[in-house]
């Protein structure tokens, strides 16, 4: 059982053996140029916060499926949302877009404050907030056009000039463009898996946004393209907020900067679940020195 | 802690091992019998059905053979002289009638179905019952329609009279069903991911719709469009009470004014004569439906095949 754990951290620390927290996980060796990167963004995170959640729950037809949430997200940064399936992650991120208005079983209370504006308040358009909150999905999920029309459809919905311009800056944005530049006239469907989901964030970029959500970007893909997202989210953070879902505790560990910590809550009679937020901080300190035990049992992979 | 494992995989591969050797013997005699007996009646079927198109066409065009001509194309109809007799006003009329159907029931067909999927809360009592109207309005005998053409279009509130507009109307309405029901499976077949991804960008729901959904579903919404002018082609019970007449001979008919003929209001006329010579001529008629007919669904097929996307 301790050699699983042992293994388990091994992979997050990227073999790097270091300051371990005995059977913690040490993230501090995790990929020296992103050590150096969150460091500098931590002083970034002066450009304040982007989202403040107060009291959120989100309900399906009645039942919650994620309750009273309150945190603060920075700005410049990337925050990872991590938990056990079913505790509300996914609905949590679909939140700061309003794409659970999708859902007409849906309901939404507790505010949610961008840029101190409520996101749920009567007269905000949700049109108008995924314009500037831009969203990458699960699967990769192309339209069934050229790669070109792809990333050229957000600016023209939105009347933006420039499309051709804009094609080619989100290609290079999303380290898409060397790879495609011969065949934009091709069907986005002929790309493989990783090259689709770079061509989703190309096309998320291709409108500035000034949020990137992406809801498990790489569950669908191998481990390589794995890398290549994580290492285009370390760029891409230059110029983006990006708030992640992620069920890779290890991708959480190595690209981002804070992270929540999320569980499934039964009620005395085990009837109802629901999702709660356990524990928000530092990615350090949540997987190295956890306040809560129960943070601690899932890093380490004692539960979940 | 190693010895406790392996012998328990060791059992466990025995275990599976005995299941899938108790699974692989010989199939009972009577389970390969039924089997076999199953397969005989569904080929059954299969040869059945296209025996019965075959002999359709090749009757229809032994039978009508001494009537192909291009009078059958130039000539207009007669009941007394079968030599110089032909379609001419009726395969204008049909097609005056067909290119008025195709007007109607493009929009009303596809807006009604974007409505139904894209807009409609489907758990509300009244979006029911109009799905469940639709449903039962596909299977509606036509000439019921051609009452309610004769009742509302002919006469009543539109009160057009016995013309082309009437008669589009009415196969409009017998077809529009049919075209619903194909434009909204077309639609429901577009993945939610893609109207997530477009609504992600910041798109309306109507840029959605109009960009992303429509042009992802146009394969389906013509291959319905198609199969309902087919059937609207052939139809003629309720052509006969809105007034299609089996004796114009003027070329071009105004839609809204003067008489019209249809191809099987044709076919039906000349079959009803005592002369064989025109039944002759009805078969020729049957042929040329037919290759019409078969054209339609051939291109129908292709365009699916040529546009189909995978998701």
């Amino acid at each position: 059982m301790l050699d699983k754990v042992a293994d388990r951290a091994g992979k997050a620390a990227g073999g790097a053996s270091g300051r371990a927290k005995a059977p913690g996980i040490d993230v501090s060796g995790v990929r020296e140029a992103g050590q150096a990167d969150r460091r500098g963004s931590m002083s970034k995170s002066d450009r304040g916060t982007i989202f403040e959640l107060r009291d959120l729950t989100v309900k399906y037809g009645g039942t919650p499926a994620v309750k009273d949430v309150s945190m603060e997200i920075a700005a410049g940064e990337i925050t990872a949302l991590i938990g056990p399936s079913g505790c509300g992650k996914s609905t949590l991120i679909r939140c700061f877009n309003r794409m659970n208005d999708l859902i007409p079983s849906a309901r939404v209370e507790g505010s949610c404050l961008y840029h101190g504006q409520d996101l749920y308040g009567p007269e905000v358009d949700p049109v108008e907030v995924r314009k500037r909150i831009g969203m990458v999905f699960q699967k990769p999920n192309p339209f069934p056009k050229s790669i070109k029309d792809n990333i050229a459809f957000g600016p023209k919905v939105l009347g933006l000039d420039d499309i051709e311009g804009r094609v080619e800056r989100a290609l290079h944005g999303a380290a898409l463009w060397d790879e495609v530049k011969d065949r934009l006239d091709e069907n986005a469907y002929s790309m493989s898996g990783g090259q689709q989901q770079r061509l989703c964030i190309a096309r998320c970029i291709a409108v500035d946004p000034e949020v990137i959500l992406m809801d498990e970007p790489c569950s669908a893909l191998d481990p390589i393209s794995t890398g290549k997202i994580e290492d285009l989210m370390m760029e891409l953070k230059e110029n983006y907020s990006i708030v992640i879902v992620t069920h890779n505790m290890q991708q959480a560990a190595r690209v981002s900067d804070r992270t929540a910590f999320l569980i499934v809550e039964l009620d005395a009679e085990e009837r109802d679940r629901w999702g709660q937020l356990i524990e928000y901080d530092v990615t350090d300190k949540i997987f190295t020195n956890p306040a809560d035990s129960r943070t601690e049992d899932y890093v380490t992979g004692k539960v979940g | 802690m190693p010895n406790p494992m392996a012998e328990r995989t060791r059992l466990a591969t025995a275990g599976a091992h005995a299941a899938v050797v108790g699974n692989l013997g010989k199939q009972p005699r009577g389970d390969v019998w039924r089997g076999n007996l199953f397969l005989a009646l569904l080929l059954l079927a299969v040869v059945l059905a296209l025996i019965g198109l075959i002999a359709l066409i090749v009757q229809s065009a032994l039978k009508g053979a001494p009537a192909f001509s291009m009078d059958l194309f130039t000539e207009g109809p007669s009941i007394v002289n079968p030599e110089t007799a032909g379609f001419r006003p009726a395969i204008i009329g049909s097609l005056y009638l067909i290119a008025g159907v195709v007007l109607l029931i493009v929009p009303l067909g596809v807006g009604a179905a974007v409505y139904l999927e894209e807009y409609a809360d489907g758990d509300r009592w009244w979006n029911r019952l109009i799905e469940l109207n639709i449903q039962n309005l596909a299977a509606v005998p036509s000439i019921i329609y051609g009452i309610l053409g004769l009742a509302f279009f002919v006469r009543g509130p539109l009160s057009l009279g016995f013309v082309v507009a009437a008669g589009s109307l009415t196969l409009a309405l017998l077809v529009l069903p049919t075209v619903i029901l194909a434009a909204r499976e077309a639609i429901r077949a577009v993945p939610p991911s893609i109207r997530d991804g477009s609504l992600a960008l910041g798109a309306t729901q109507w840029q959605t719709i109009r960009r992303q959904v429509l042009p992802a579903s146009i394969p389906g919404i013509v291959t319905g469009v198609i199969l309902a002018v087919s059937r609207a082609l052939g139809e003629a019970a309720p052509l006969l009470l809105v007034g299609a007449a089996t004796f114009v001979t003027a070329d071009q008919p105004n839609p809204f004014e003067g008489g019209y003929s249809a191809m099987p209001v044709q076919i039906y006329n000349y079959a009803l004569q005592a002369q064989d010579e025109f039944k002759a001529l009805a078969a020729a008629g049957v042929v040329v439906m037919l290759v019409v007919l078969l054209a339609l669904n051939s291109f129908a097929i292709w365009l699916r095949n040529r546009y189909e996307q995978q998701w």
